[in-house]
């Protein structure tokens, strides 16, 4: 039973020699098993040549508007390549714009503003007083008493108290 | 056909430079010129005209997206065929149903066409009607294999092709086609076993 089921199983039936076909035959005979194995053999090659048969009928008589509807699909796939980016962009492009002016922001404090910085303190330092020196320094003066001015101000109170 | 004037003589490798430059005319040269091949191979996974043409186009617009891994090397028919092949195979697998062939759900055509032709011994021409219940019979027979071994099948004992052709188409090993085939050429066999046996009991 193996035997024959297995040369039908490992070659296409209409690939099966003069020498194996005389080999089933003279089993099937004899064997009810093999030869049901053998009828279901030949029935599936018969299915399976009548689908091709039919596929190639279907190829040659294929519609004729085939051509058409492709390259309508092509189109609309370009279109839709496009039209997903200018949607990407209408989606996105606000936040894109925004970032690209931070970072322009960002560039315009870190590069240019030190640079003013440093012209700035140049300038000071020609300049032999500065605005602040000079506000710290009357400060200073105005607040500075020497000692005698001290007791002659604690003891002027005293004797006005008198 | 507008579209195909002047590229009719054009190179495979020459069609491809130009559509890849979404030369549209030239695509359409593709499609023209090897529609019939790719249906061809439509046709084998698919007995539904619609499937068949969804099958088609889905090549043509994966070859499109894929012509930058075409160097002329190999032809054009070549290459188109191992698209559709997979294009194909995806197909089926994402449609992943494989009913079982019961004798009970046989209509009264087929459990006929069963009883004539399994009575009969080889050689016999069927008539128009009977090749229409026999292409059901074999598109259901089909329907109970996997894509891949359903392919070997078609190919090796349908149309008689060999397992290096099969191994070229698919990307295979040819030791991969031969056990593809020998499990869908038993499990046809044990499937259309029971059928016929089922008849004769009855």
């Amino acid at each position: 039973m193996n035997h024959i089921t297995d040369i039908l199983d490992n070659t296409a039936f209409n690939g099966l020699t003069e020498s194996d076909l005389s080999t089933i035959r003279a089993h099937t005979a004899s064997c009810v098993e093999c030869a049901h194995a053998f009828a279901a053999a030949e029935l599936s090659s018969l299915l399976l040549t009548e689908r091709v048969s039919e596929a190639a009928d279907s190829t040659a008589n294929a519609n004729p508007f085939f051509q058409t509807r492709v390259l309508a699909a092509w189109r609309e796939q370009q279109a839709g390549a496009v039209w997903s980016f200018r949607r990407l962009w209408n989606a996105t492009g606000a936040i894109v714009a925004s970032m690209a002016a931070t970072t322009a922001a960002l560039a315009v404090l870190v590069f240019v503003t030190p640079a003013t910085n440093t012209t700035d303190q140049q300038t000071a330092s020609l300049v032999p007083y500065s605005a602040e020196t000079v506000v710290l320094e009357q400060d200073r003066g105005d607040n500075q008493m020497t000692n005698d001015q001290v007791i002659s101000a604690i003891y002027d109170d005293d004797d006005e108290g008198r | 056909m507008l579209l195909s004037n002047g590229y009719e003589q054009a190179s495979e490798i020459e069609l491809a430079r130009q559509a890849r430059a979404e030369d549209e005319g030239a695509f359409a040269e593709i499609v023209r010129r090897f529609s019939p091949r790719v249906f061809h191979v439509a046709h084998r996974f698919f007995r539904d005209r619609g499937h068949a043409e969804e099958a088609a186009q889905e090549t043509f617009l994966k070859a499109f997206a894929q012509l930058k891994s075409f160097e002329g090397r190999g032809s054009m028919e070549g290459w188109l065929t191992r698209i559709a092949t997979n294009t194909c195979l995806n197909m089926l697998r994402s449609a992943s149903r494989r009913p079982e062939l019961l004798n009970s759900d046989l209509s009264d055509d087929e459990t006929e066409f069963l009883e004539t032709v399994s009575s009969q011994v080889g050689g016999e021409t069927l008539d128009a009607e009977q090749k229409v219940v026999a292409v059901d019979m074999a598109e259901r027979l089909l329907e109970t294999l996997s894509p891949e071994d359903r392919l070997a099948l078609m190919m090796i004992d349908g149309e008689g092709a060999s397992v290096n052709e099969v191994a070229e188409v698919t990307g295979w090993s040819e030791s991969k086609v031969k056990v593809r085939a020998f499990r869908a050429r038993k499990k046809a066999r044990e499937a259309l076993e029971k059928l016929i046996g089922a008849k004769r009991i009855v």
